[in-house]
This record gives structure tokens, C-alpha cells and sequence, in this order.
């Protein structure tokens, strides 16, 4: 999940126009949130989507290219209504309204212009809030607000812009590297640390936002923030009890370490003698991951990436 | 049956001394093992050539943590030059247990620090 500015980047060089579709609203459910974006280029190059692709994303295409010709923004609504798909019973019964508007990427465009200042605030560590207007067949006003109390008076539709979740990772093992790449398409910002400089390097780990080297325990120490989540890949004591002894003291949102339940037990046992509390201990995932029953790296932290994304989306995490 | 964790290295290893920053050393190093990762570190606060004060940070195995934990505790009120002295077999003697060659780097690392910080003393006059 590239943030607006990689996407756009991405784009940039490749496409003199795109036209841009904003999901604003969606009746009868919608597999991706409000404010999903999708890009159909003046060239026929497509970049993301506003539904799980299918006919509402074909739509878009159609729609985007057409507004594309005629230069200018419409609100748009797609009725997933195909007689066929009713017929034998595969409709999904929705309807999205969208924004499709041509966007400039060969010079100043004010709508890329309000998304990339919206992003830059987000990278930054904030919350930003994108407020969209539109009336007919005006080009769309955007105001950019790093403050949810000026949001409500602002009126139209509300984008929040959120700072990309972070991923701590101890240990820069070979499941933390596939988990690092993992992480990163989806949209977490990840951080590595290890005590060994020979592991965590940028060879190992590309997409990392950052690589600390040092005492894992200091190091780690500033990212214990509220919604951070931390895991545990390094499988060995002399870094998991330092850390752990402050992470699951810390507003840290998720906590995992890669462990068999024996040796969990025994980290927890050894947590239990310094004084952590059966409330903190319980914060602990490990086993780590959903039960998939793969072995390789890859697929232990396809496991884990899982259940970060479950954890993400509040869902009930069962213990194993 | 003989035990790599003799009583020292578990009672250090639980109940380690000195595990703490000092405010305002007066020298520290940071020494590693690249391979297995164990990372300590010895700050020490010197006064009148003695080790008023000694404290070490660890991410380290049981031996390494308990080794540095037992070092502050016998180099504390020793002289630098005495502190300075204190050998490998001393060490490893004061651990005890049967500790495999292979974690005898694990068992010297917080001296080898010790002995770096205290180097970067300036030679009496």
C-alpha cells in the first residue's frame, strides 16, 4: 500500500494526465475504505483501485477516460446492478459514488498538490485531514487541515490521512526480512533492529525505514509508542527478555515473538520471576501468527503479517 | 553431569548487580561479540584512581550477563590499576561451572570492555 506521493511518483514521468477516483461513498458495503484511489492514465496505465477490481474498477476505467476527453470532474455512482450476476445470484447488491476528476502530472495540479502536503504531514508522524468539495461539474476545492477540530465546520468529504503504522522488528533474522517486505506492501513503516551489524543490513532488509544497530533494548526503547506494534524475530533470550521487560510495560499496541509454546512458556516464566504482572504477560503473541502451518521464513511470516493485519482491522485474535 | 551454568552464572543471571547507567561516568565502552550478538556495556565512575562507582547495560547471554554483573561487583573500590589486572582465568575461575571453549568469549567480553574504557584514561602524571 504506497502512500499518495509513491503512487504518484510512480506515475509521474510515465503519464501527462490521469484522472483520479475517489471512492466518497458506498452503499450496501464496500471491500475498501472511503477515500480508496484509483488512477486510469491518459496513456492506459492503471494504478490502484477502489474495489476488489471486478466490474466496479472496470467501471472506473470507463468513466475515467471518458471525463479524461472531456476534461473535467464529475461525481460518479456505480450500481454493481450486471443483470447476469443477479441472475445467478453473484451480485453484491452495491453502490459506490465516486470522484473522477483529470489531475495534472506534468505540472502544478492543486488536487496532487493537497494530497502530497496531506502525506508529508502524515510521514511526519501526524494525522492529516483532506476535505473535498464539489458542486456539479466544478473542478473539486480541497483544503488540507492538520487538526480534526477545524474538520467539523469545514463540510464535504473528509479524508484522514493517516501516519503509516510501524513495525518494530528484533532481530534481523531471515523471517524478519521476508515479514519486513511483507510489512512494507502494507503500508507499515518498518524498523529493524539487531544487535548484529552483519544481519541487519539494507541487502537484507531494502525496504526498511530504518536500520539501528546497537543495544537492542535502547534502541527499540523510543518506538514503544501507542499503535506501534513490536515483533520479536531475533529467537533468542539475550534480546527478547531486555525488551519485552519494557514493551510489555509500554502502550505498544501489539507484542509477538517468535516461539515455539515451550519456550514462550519459559520467557514468560522468567518475566513472571522479574516481576511482569499475569495482565502484562498476557499481552504477549507467541506462538506468534496465525496457524498456517508453514515452515519456511516466507510463510512463518506470511503467518505473522496475517495477524498484524487482523490485529489492524480489530479483529479477535484466537491465542494458540 | 557437568553444567555449563554453575550457581554464580544463575545467580548472576537472575539477580545481576549493577545492571544500571551511571549519571555521569567517567569512562564506558560497549563491546560485542558480531557473531552471537551479546552486547555489553561497562561504565565506570573513577575517582582518585579507584572505581568508585561500576554498572554495565546488557542484551547478553546468561555467562556474558553474569560475567559482567560479578566484574562491577569485584572491580568496585578496586583500584584502576588493580581492576586493570584482573585476568581472563580469574574470570572464569570466579564463574565456575564447565564453560565450553566456545563461550569463553562470552564469559571475557565485559572485561575486554572494562579494560577498553579503562584505557581511554589518561596515563597518570
Amino acid at each position: 500500500m504506497a502512500d499518495f506521493i509513491e503512487q504518484i511518483e510512480s506515475l509521474r514521468g510515465q503519464e501527462r494526465r490521469v484522472a483520479m477516483a475517489t471512492l466518497v461513498a458506498a452503499r450496501g458495503g464496500s471491500p475498501r475504505p472511503l477515500g480508496a484511489k484509483m488512477f486510469v492514465g491518459e496513456g492506459g496505465r492503471l494504478l490502484g483501485s477502489v474495489s476488489i477490481g471486478g466490474c466496479v474498477d472496470a467501471r472506473v476505467v470507463e468513466e475515467g477516460e471518458r471525463l479524461l476527453r472531456e476534461n473535467r470532474a464529475q461525481r460518479v455512482t456505480v450500481t454493481v446492478d450486471d443483470v447476469e450476476a443477479i441472475e445467478l445470484g453473484l451480485n453484491c447488491g452495491a453502490e459506490f459514488d465516486l470522484l473522477i476528476e483529470p489531475v495534472r502530472l506534468d505540472g502544478p495540479d492543486p488536487a496532487v498538490a493537497a494530497y502530497e502536503e496531506a502525506t508529508r504531514i502524515s510521514r511526519s508522524g501526524r494525522a492529516a485531514f483532506v476535505v473535498t468539495t464539489q458542486e456539479g461539474n466544478d473542478a473539486p476545492g480541497r483544503l488540507v487541515l492538520p487538526d480534526a477540530c477545524d474538520v467539523v465546520t469545514a463540510g464535504g468529504f473528509v479524508e484522514r490521512i493517516a501516519p503509516a503504522d510501524t513495525l518494530v522488528l528484533v532481530g534481523a533474522s531471515d523471517v524478519a526480512a521476508a515479514l519486513a517486505r511483507f510489512a512494507t506492501a502494507l503500508g507499515m513503516r518498518v524498523v529493524v533492529v539487531d544487535g548484529r551489524e552483519r544481519y541487519a543490513t539494507r541487502a537484507r532488509f531494502g525496504s526498511a525505514a530504518e536500520l539501528l544497530v546497537g543495544m537492542p533494548s535502547e534502541l527499540v526503547r523510543p518506538h514503544l509508542t501507542a499503535g506501534a506494534f513490536l515483533v520479536l524475530a531475533a529467537h533468542d533470550y539475550k534480546y527478547e527478555l531486555p525488551v519485552l521487560r519494557d514493551a510489555l510495560r509500554s502502550p505498544v499496541r501489539y507484542v509477538g515473538m517468535l516461539a515455539g509454546r515451550k519456550r514462550a512458556d519459559g520467557v514468560r516464566a522468567l518475566l513472571r520471576d522479574d516481576g511482569l504482572t499475569e495482565a502484562e504477560l498476557g499481552r504477549l503473541h507467541a506462538p506468534i501468527g496465525l496457524d498456517i502451518g508453514g515452515r519456511e521464513p516466507e510463510e512463518i511470516a506470511l503467518s505473522i503479517a496475517a495477524q498484524l493485519v487482523a490485529v489492524r482491522e480489530g479483529k479477535p485474535i484466537a491465542r494458540r | 553431569m557437568t553444567t555449563v551454568y554453575g550457581a554464580t552464572v544463575l545467580e548472576h543471571f537472575r539477580r545481576p548487580r549493577n545492571q544500571r547507567r551511571l549519571e555521569r561516568p567517567t569512562v564506558a565502552h560497549e563491546g560485542y561479540n558480531p557473531l552471537c550478538g551479546d552486547r555489553v556495556r561497562v561504565e565506570l565512575e573513577i575517582d582518585d584512581g579507584a572505581v568508585r562507582n561500576a554498572a554495565f547495560t546488557a542484551n547478553a547471554c546468561a555467562i556474558c550477563t553474569a560475567a559482567a554483573s560479578l566484574l562491577t561487583v569485584q572491580i568496585t573500590g578496586a583500584s584502576t590499576r588493580e581492576a586493570s589486572l584482573l585476568s581472563d582465568a580469574a574470570m572464569l575461575a570466579a564463574l565456575g561451572g564447565e564453560l565450553p571453549p566456545a563461550r569463553l568469549a562470552c564469559a571475557t567480553l565485559p572485561l575486554r570492555a572494562m579494560r577498553t574504557a579503562l584505557a581511554a584514561l589518561p596515563a597518570p602524571a
